[in-house]
């Protein structure tokens, strides 16, 4: 099992002019701590206009300052949008291949296509094809990162034959991952060879179903890039603490936070009837087991309360076949940066140590970075 | 915490129906057909929300017209426009005045779900190649508008958000100013999606002064049995939102 932190950054009104910056400092800060502590990746998502929420629209460049104070903290795009009213993606494949570059080979490559009509009808783009351009995207983006020369004619964009420059660090490239929250994009994942990241908190047993359908699947995929990536992500909340009842009722004001500025936004199915929305989207998902179980109990595989029970979560998903675990370390600031590093420092002080012998994640094969090991 | 609303509901309550009860019935009105028009909102978002209310980022309008060809008060046409908000984490629309042509389902709508509608000249002309509807007050067209291009879907990729109807509720001898929650269930039997097209809309005549359509999301058209459910939640306008919503009692099973 590997671990990793997920960032959403969420910034809470009211917005002077030091709070925006103050976040991201703090999610800096808590990015050089966990490579310290022997975190293994951080994520960072792409989201626009998600007030409160989600200031984090240029995650290329916040993945970059974390890669430029990390040694060893692999970084992940989770996602980049694959839509081209966003993300032109010769420009992705660019931005990306400097990242590997810059970074020494450390990027992850994680692939969407949002799922908020405040962000789809913010840029203008069309609901009906973004599962299109996403599909797109993912075949045409590897093959920009190993051809010499690169030509396309497709639905989602076209060019004429150029060398795209420069190529990335990881040979043959970095290892691709899509979004995981609507009901089977899993499979999607699978058939295309791409690791599955899975971004609904919470719903262990729900996840369980889809990473034995993904194992099954991406068994007989049609790779989209030069290797199969055969790995599965979650995310979670972290907040460890001494105090197993303070542990749990800080994770679940978290969760809850979460859960209730995701709601503010617009999900594309409430506003575009469209078939390629089929469900509320991501926020849906989000409340439905992340926040409380069954009579108010913690649920399963919510990674919050005393050191035992943090350890007995990372077990529930490691048996439900999860190879890493992202946390989301805060929300909303709703919980002090002193008690955010200390947990992260809990967590690798008692809970990490017990899952170093159970490397059981498969490595992509083919996924070296060209001057490594 | 999200931004929330700041409108005072109390000062244009005073037209809205006056419930002395809310145990009610559920009323099935069967074979109507259901146009939205669907724009992000232009104008000031809080000021026509109420403190209980969050606006959705994006704040929305929404144009909602049905025709119910036949129910226990004959057919009728009702019209409202709507702000689409947040009630908490849940997806709203505000409703401070609509029209309908009935008066006798004008009735009903306000006594038993709150609904603060005026009898109106409500025209509507569902077609294949465009769906269009108008509301004339006293003589003036206060909304004009119309679905174009309309393309089938399925009645499963529609979601309406459910009303909070603002309504006068005399409870213990005090009468206050509150939102009804109505949330009817939709069955489907065919959907089409279009563009919207608003021709006349006038803020004023829908208790929504400053608010105009300003981006055009999506326009749909269904043919659906809905059913008016009883009343289980009712929304305290003026309160914070996490302590505003009060489920009401429910009839216990015989």
């Amino acid at each position: 099992m590997k671990f990793g932190v997920f960032f959403e950054i969420s910034v809470p009104r009211p917005w002077g002019p030091e709070t925006e910056y103050t976040v991201y400092q703090n999610c800096l800060e808590q990015a050089r701590l966990a490579d310290e502590l022997g975190f293994d990746q951080a994520w960072a998502v792409e989201h626009h206009f998600l007030e409160e929420y989600s200031h984090c629209s240029a995650p290329e460049i916040f993945l970059t300052a974390i890669a430029m104070q990390t040694k060893n903290l692999r970084v992940g795009h989770g996602i980049v949008t694959c839509v081209p009213e966003l993300n032109n993606p010769i420009r992705s494949a660019e931005r990306a291949a400097v990242l590997d570059l810059v970074s020494g080979g450390r990027l992850e490559f994680g692939t969407g296509r949002s799922a908020t009509w405040t962000e789809l009808g913010g840029f203008g783009a069309n609901p009906d094809e973004t599962k299109k351009t996403w599909d797109e995207y993912v075949r045409v983006i590897p093959k920009m990162w190993t051809q010499e020369r690169f030509s396309h004619q497709g639905r989602a964009f076209s060019m004429p034959e150029r060398t795209i420059l420069p190529k990335p660090y990881q040979k043959p490239h970095p290892p691709m991952w899509v979004a995981v929250t609507s009901v089977g994009t899993e499979i999607d994942a699978a058939e295309r060879g791409l690791g599955s990241l899975g971004l609904s908190f919470g719903g262990v047993g729900e996840q369980a179903q889809k990473i034995e359908g993904y194992r099954k699947r991406i068994q007989s995929c049609d790779p989209v890039g030069e290797f199969v990536n055969e790995q599965v992500n979650t995310v979670s909340f972290l907040y460890c603490h001494e105090d197993d009842e303070k542990g749990v009722k800080t994770g679940q004001r978290m969760a809850g936070t979460f859960n209730y500025l995701s709601e503010q936004t617009l999900a594309t199915r409430q506003a575009f009837p469209t078939p390629s929305y089929l469900s509320p989207g991501l926020l849906y998902q989000l409340r439905q087991e992340s926040t409380s179980g069954p009579e108010g109990k913690v649920p399963q595989g919510l990674t919050i309360g005393d050191p035992h029970r943090v350890a007995e979560a990372v077990r529930s998903w490691e048996a439900a076949g999860v190879d890493r675990i992202n946390f989301l370390l805060n929300v909303h600031e709703t919980v002090p940066q002193e008690d955010v590093l200390a947990s992260m420092r809990l967590f690798a002080k008692e809970v990490m140590p017990q899952f170093a012998q159970t490397d059981a994640a498969p490595e992509p094969a083919g996924a070296t970075a060209a001057g490594g090991a | 915490m999200p931004l929330t609303g700041t409108r005072d509901l109390t000062a244009i309550a005073g037209s809205a129906p006056l419930l002395t009860s809310l145990d009610t019935d559920p009323w099935e009105l069967k074979g109507a057909q259901h146009l939205q028009l669907h724009y992000e909102l232009g104008g000031d978002r809080q000021a026509l929300l109420p403190p209980a209310l969050h606006p959705s980022i994006p704040p929305t309008l929404l144009v909602n017209v049905t025709h119910v060809p036949d129910s226990e008060v004959g057919a009728f046409n009702l019209a409202t426009v709507r702000v689409g908000c947040r009630a908490g984490a849940r997806p709203r629309g505000l409703l401070v005045r609509g029209y309908c042509d009935s008066a006798a389902a004008t009735s009903v709508l306000r006594e038993r779900w709150g609904y603060p509608i005026d009898l109106a000249d409500v025209w509507f002309k569902p077609g294949y190649a465009r769906a269009a509807t108008s509301v004339t007050v006293d003589g003036e067209v206060v909304l004009e508008g119309e679905l174009v291009d309309p393309q089938p879907i399925t009645g499963a990729d529609v979601q309406y958000m459910a009303s909070l109807n603002l309504a006068r509720v005399s409870r213990d001898g005090e009468e206050k100013a509150l939102l009804l929650q109505v949330d009817p269930d939709f069955t489907f039997e065919r959907a089409q999606r279009g563009r919207p097209r608003l021709k006349v809309f006038d803020a004023e005549a829908w208790n929504l002064p400053g608010a105009s359509a300003a981006h055009p999301i999506s326009a749909s058209l269904t043919t659906v049995d809905i059913t008016l459910p009883s009343l289980r939640y009712l929304v305290h306008p003026e309160r914070d939102p996490l302590g505003a919503v009060e489920r009401l009692p429910q009839p216990q099973p015989a």
